[in-house]
């Protein structure tokens, strides 16, 4: 009996009714729903997260803010990798990543953006890397795995929802949408412990605050044009 | 025997002549590699190269663990070397000269010493020839009964150079040697036998001189932070290949890392004749003490060799932090930079985290911007008038009121309706 307590206590053999003990800390989410979801308590770390999601706009950086956060406090650094659209420096800052910790990979092709995230990963010198990836089949999603594992870092991978069908090796697994009133809604479709059965909804710090929809426009009516500029003339010229 | 001879005993025989130019600097490069092992060299021309470890034996953790390091080094640069240890360096030489391949000779004192140079054959000695001759014809055929012979005669005879050699191998007399002098600027070149136009032969020989490289600036306890390497073609003129590092190095290993990204991606127009290896400009950099209890790894020092390493491969302008810049105008505010810094400005409203590269137009029906649905405009308007400086450049005026807007998929968007003639509602940015 002593024996099996002993394998049952290791890391790496969790029991099916039980989520699994998460071998490194893990970064917490900010978000004590989602958290109470996660093995290990929050984001694993030496391990890649799969966030599953069509488009831009849901606030799937604003789920992973809190985190990013938190691991700036530990003075780790931070990489965007194959970012779908430019970034906007002030909204970063002002969501409180440090800046001069902050590195953006933006190469031409895709293939080379998952060669910078497994290098990344691999090397352990960065605390987090999200990576964008719409054509990462399951070689590629196996080989960034083995990197995190081999780095420790927390690796987010971001794909089409239409992945979602497919087989993936990463450990934990989220599908995002769009939840009524401005919510988040998170299905987990794998994780290291027993299946997660209903999606939660997560209140995300939103830039606005949601309300119903009214029948009148708020923008207003159109503005007068105003004239051109170079009509003006000072009074001294 | 004679050339012609030679060539008619096997015909297929191919014939370099011997230049004792480039010998010399092939030896020089060496010494310079050797910088990273010791600051004490002298050169013993010309083919040898002795190296002063008495004082960094304890940095490198024992005699086998320098041996090794050194003879692999050695290797790695393509060149063959029998290695001899002893307290004195003729003996040193002596030995290594006489050994017969296999097994690094070792004297750890002056006992030890005189019992190996005792039983090492006169042959393979540096000696002039006729000292040597005549020692045979004396019938002394090992060191050791030449040192049994009566000095003052014997110096009479042969010389009393030879005598004065054979005292400094045994350790009788001192034996100051001339110390390497390591260049004051490093500007190697290797001429390759025959023109070469893969580039992984390229690396080959580019190592040695990455080699040399790192060995000069451990001598000189210095580091660089951008070396170039030239590759001279017959025709045409010399292509050049910038390596640029994040942080000043001095470490072997990364400077041949990132050449071997560089030159991989590199294609040549032509075949390469030589390289050559310059450094302009190298700062201070004093060795790092290890800490006493091992601290978590990576951290600054190895997300500089990350950085690089993405740099190499992937481009300088693809890899870049971001800094803010003080404007209103949002696509103004967010500059690359080499490294990430403050952002300057604190924005009046909320900001998207993604920000599209060219406002795209969307339509408007009823009053109410249309994407695929109408979108619910829920914060704004706020007004950002900016740029009349600008005169039509780049972004320009820029007179615009902002709303944030929920899209019917219910994702949140940024846009902003255009108050100059046209006019019209653009999508500008997404809250992620």
């Amino acid at each position: 009996m002593g024996a099996l307590a002993e394998v049952l206590a290791r890391p790496d053999v969790w029991r099916g009714d039980r989520c699994a003990v998460a071998p490194l800390p893990s970064v917490p989410s900010g978000f004590g729903e989602l958290d109470a979801e996660l093995p290990g308590g929050g984001w694993p770390r030496g391990a890649l997260t799969e966030l599953l999601l069509d488009g831009a706009g849901l606030g799937e950086l604003g789920l992973l803010m809190p985190a990013l956060r938190a691991l700036r406090a530990e003075g780790g650094w931070s990489l965007v990798v194959g970012a779908p659209y430019p970034l906007h420096a002030p909204a970063w800052a002002a969501a409180g990543i440090d800046l001069a910790r902050m590195l953006v990979v933006s190469p031409a092709q895709p293939r080379d953006a998952l060669w910078a995230a497994e290098q990344a990963l691999a090397s352990g010198a960065p605390g987090a890397v999200l990576c964008w990836a719409s054509k990462a089949d399951a070689r590629a999603v196996r080989r960034l795995q083995v990197a995190a594992a081999a780095g420790g870092a927390a690796a987010f991978l971001f794909r089409p929802q239409s992945a979602a069908r497919e087989a993936s090796v990463a450990p934990l697994r989220l599908e995002l949408s769009a939840a009524p009133a401005g919510r988040l809604a998170i299905s987990i479709l794998k994780r290291r412990g027993p299946p997660c059965v209903a999606p939660l909804e997560l209140d995300l710090p939103r830039p606005a605050s949601w309300r119903e929809d009214h029948e009148h426009p708020v923008a207003g009516a159109v503005p007068a044009p105003t004239a051109p500029r170079s009509a003006f003339r000072p009074a001294w010229a | 025997m004679g050339l012609a001879a030679a060539r008619a005993i096997a015909p297929t025989l191919s014939v370099i002549a011997r230049d004792p130019a480039r010998e010399a600097s092939a030896l020089e490069a060496l010494a310079c590699g050797c910088g990273r092992f010791t600051p004490r060299l002298a050169l013993a021309p010309p083919a040898a190269l002795l190296l002063e470890i008495g004082g960094c034996l304890r940095l490198f953790g024992g005699l086998d663990t320098l041996l090794d390091a050194v003879q692999t080094d050695i290797a790695a640069q393509g060149y063959r070397a029998q290695a001899a240890v002893a307290p004195t360096p003729q003996g040193a030489l002596w030995l290594a000269q006489a050994a017969a391949g296999g097994g690094v000779p070792r004297c750890a004192d002056a006992a030890g010493l005189a019992a190996a140079l005792d039983a090492l054959p006169l042959a393979p000695l540096d000696l002039p020839p006729a000292a040597k001759e005549l020692l045979a014809g004396f019938g002394v055929r090992r060191l050791g009964a030449a040192r049994r012979l009566p000095q003052a005669s014997l110096a009479k005879r042969i010389g009393a150079a030879e005598v004065l050699a054979l005292a400094r191998a045994y350790g009788e007399v001192p034996d100051p040697r001339r110390d390497f002098v390591f260049p004051e600027r490093f500007a190697q070149g290797i001429e390759l036998p025959a023109p070469v136009d893969n580039t992984a032969a390229l690396l080959f020989a580019a190592r040695r001189l990455t080699a040399a490289l790192a060995g000069w600036l451990a001598a000189r306890q210095a580091g660089i932070q951008s070396c170039r390497l030239r590759l001279e073609h017959r025709d045409l003129p010399p292509t050049g290949i910038e390596l640029r590092f994040a942080a000043i190095t001095r470490d072997g290993a990364r400077l041949e890392r990132v050449l071997r990204e560089r030159l991989e991606r590199l294609a040549l127009v032509a075949p390469v004749e030589s390289l050559h290896l310059e450094v302009a400009a190298v700062e201070t950099l004093p060795g790092a003490s290890a800490a006493l209890f091992d601290t978590a790894g990576g951290g600054a020092a190895g997300m500089a060799a990350l950085v690089e390493r993405l740099r190499a491969r992937l481009g300088e302008d693809f890899v870049h932090g971001l800094a803010g810049v003080a404007d209103h105008r949002p696509e103004c505010a967010t500059q690359h930079v080499a490294q990430g810094g403050a952002v300057a400005v604190e924005a009046a409203g909320p900001r998207p985290f993604w920000l599209l590269p060219e406002p795209e137009p969307i339509g408007e029906r009823g009053g109410r911007p249309w994407r695929n649905g109408p979108l619910r405009l829920l914060a704004g308007p706020e007004r950002i008038e900016s740029g009349w400086w600008d005169g039509g450049e780049s972004t320009g005026d820029a007179r615009r009121d902002y709303f944030v807007a929920l899209t019917p998929d219910a994702r949140w968007a940024w846009v902003f309706r255009e108050l100059r003639a046209p006019g019209g509602w653009f999508l500008h940015g997404w809250f992620a």
